[in-house]
């Protein structure tokens, strides 16, 4: 299971940062704004080290994003 | 006071037919407070699945009526969605059927991209930044409208439970997978097609059903290509459900079980089946695109005996950068396939590293 599908006890009532992998065109951005939880893959798209909440930072990530692919998503959202 | 529909389904505890297992009352609950429009999926996306072109020629009455007691077909009629060109679409025109023809690839099938291509946009899954039920966005920005996708089994079960009871629904499978349920059984067996089973006997009844006879079979798949790999010498000791299964790694998933031919070379067969699913991803999101033929690459290698050192160690990468890093969860299901596949076919993959394989001839793949 990779990072980004760990899901455990987080509050899910707070939204989580979030990638559109179709939106998502792999400028790595979002890796530079956020370093401490992503990194990229080799073909240079994001790894999220896990579920990452709001901060000054991620608000950041997610106006940066060129492409617009990062949002904000309540965990109970699926299928 | 009856039942209402939603509170049928959850005393019976209906869980989608089509692989997913998410209770319906849930998701019919959603569907209704949205006035979602109803899509049964009847496309048999899992490579050798055929129970969804069943349900609709034996049951296509029940079928309409399960739609019926959704209520979601008040004021749209219900849309039928099955690959284009094909037997079942053919009679289902011909019963004046609504018919969403679906083109022949892997994820075209996908509740996402059968939404897009209703929606006029190629069938291509869609990001998920709202549940489809709901509404959401294809991949160019276009708004969907509220869709609910039922598996075309799962909505024949709706019509039964409705006829019988709750009571009866239960009568079948365990408590914690209720109902009956089909199964796809191919490959290597006497008999292969569907079959009406349950949930909890044991596995080799269930090969039975199919008449299975070649005990010299290396491993039965469960699932296709979503699905894993077990080897036949654990088949004797497993149940036919999810607990038991996933001592094995596996899963019900969406009920499809391929014998692998005794004569031919699985791991072979494996390589070509993923050669086949690098060309399969709909190549719009990166971490798929380049992951599942990276995937792919790696296993043929190991299959031809070409494999450099650090082969298995990029595999492993490879294979743990793939899930939930897609708009779908296609490379997710590579993943676990392919991991299960060098778990399981460890030692033979060990012999064609040394340049002889004790099998013979590269099976079809599947
Ligand atoms: S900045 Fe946006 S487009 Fe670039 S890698 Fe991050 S999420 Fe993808
Ligand atoms: S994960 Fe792969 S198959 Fe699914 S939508 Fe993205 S590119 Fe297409």
């Amino acid at each position: 299971m990779s990072p980004d599908m760990k899901k455990g006890t987080e509050d899910v009532t707070k939204p989580l940062l979030t990638v559109d992998r179709v939106a998502c065109t792999g400028h790595g951005v979002c890796a530079t704004v956020l370093p401490e939880h992503i990194t990229l893959d080799e073909w240079g798209y994001p790894i999220l080290d896990g579920p990452i909440p709001e901060s000054v930072e991620a608000r950041l990530a997610v106006k940066y994003c060129p492409a617009r692919a990062l949002y904000w998503q309540y965990p109970s959202v699926s299928a | 006071m009856a039942l209402s529909i939603i509170e049928a389904l959850d005393t019976a505890g209906l869980t989608g037919r089509g692989g997913s297992a998410f209770p319906t009352a849930v998701k019919l609950a959603a569907a209704q407070r949205a006035g979602a429009e109803l899509i049964i999926n009847a496309c048999d996306g899992e490579i050798g699945a055929a129970k969804d072109s069943y349900v609709l020629r034996r049951y296509l009455s029940h079928v309409d009526h399960g739609a019926q007691l959704t209520q979601l077909t008040r004021f749209i009629p219900v849309i039928y969605a099955v690959h284009a060109g094909t037997d079942v679409e053919k009679f289902l025109l011909a019963q004046g059927k609504k018919v969403l023809p679906v083109p022949d690839r892997y994820v075209s099938s996908e509740a996402s991209s059968l939404v897009a291509l209703q929606h006029g946009r190629p069938a291509r899954p869609m990001a998920k930044r709202t549940r489809l039920v709901e509404g959401g966005r294809t991949s160019d920005g276009k708004k969907t409208r509220p869709t609910l996708v039922m598996n075309a089994e799962t909505v024949l079960r709706i019509a039964q439970i409705e006829q019988h009871g709750p009571t009866w629904f239960r009568s079948f499978g365990t408590p914690a997978e209720p109902g009956p349920r089909l199964i796809t059984i191919t490959g290597a067996v006497f008999s292969p097609g569907v079959y009406e089973t349950q949930a909890g006997p044991a596995l080799t009844d269930i090969l039975a059903l199919a008449g299975y006879v070649h005990r010299s079979s290396p491993a039965l798949n469960i699932g296709g290509l979503g699905g894993s790999f077990i080897p036949m010498d654990q088949v004797p000791d497993l149940a036919y459900s999810s607990p038991s299964l996933a001592t094995a790694g596996a899963a019900i998933g969406p009920g499809i079980i391929n014998v692998l031919a005794p004569g031919s070379c699985p791991v072979r067969t494996i390589a070509g089946m993923l050669t086949w699913a690098a060309g399969e991803s709909a190549g719009q999101c990166g971490p798929c695109m380049f992951g599942v033929p990276a995937v792919a690459r790696g296993f043929q290698q190991l299959a031809d005996g070409t494999a450099g050192p650090g082969v298995l160690h990029d595999l492993a990468r490879h294979i743990s950068l793939l899930p939930g890093r897609g708009a779908c969860h296609f490379p997710d299901g590579v993943a676990a396939f392919t991991a299960s596949a060098v778990n399981v076919f460890s030692a033979h993959l060990e012999e064609h590293r040394n340049g002889h394989c004790t099998i013979g001839q590269p099976g079809a793949a599947a």
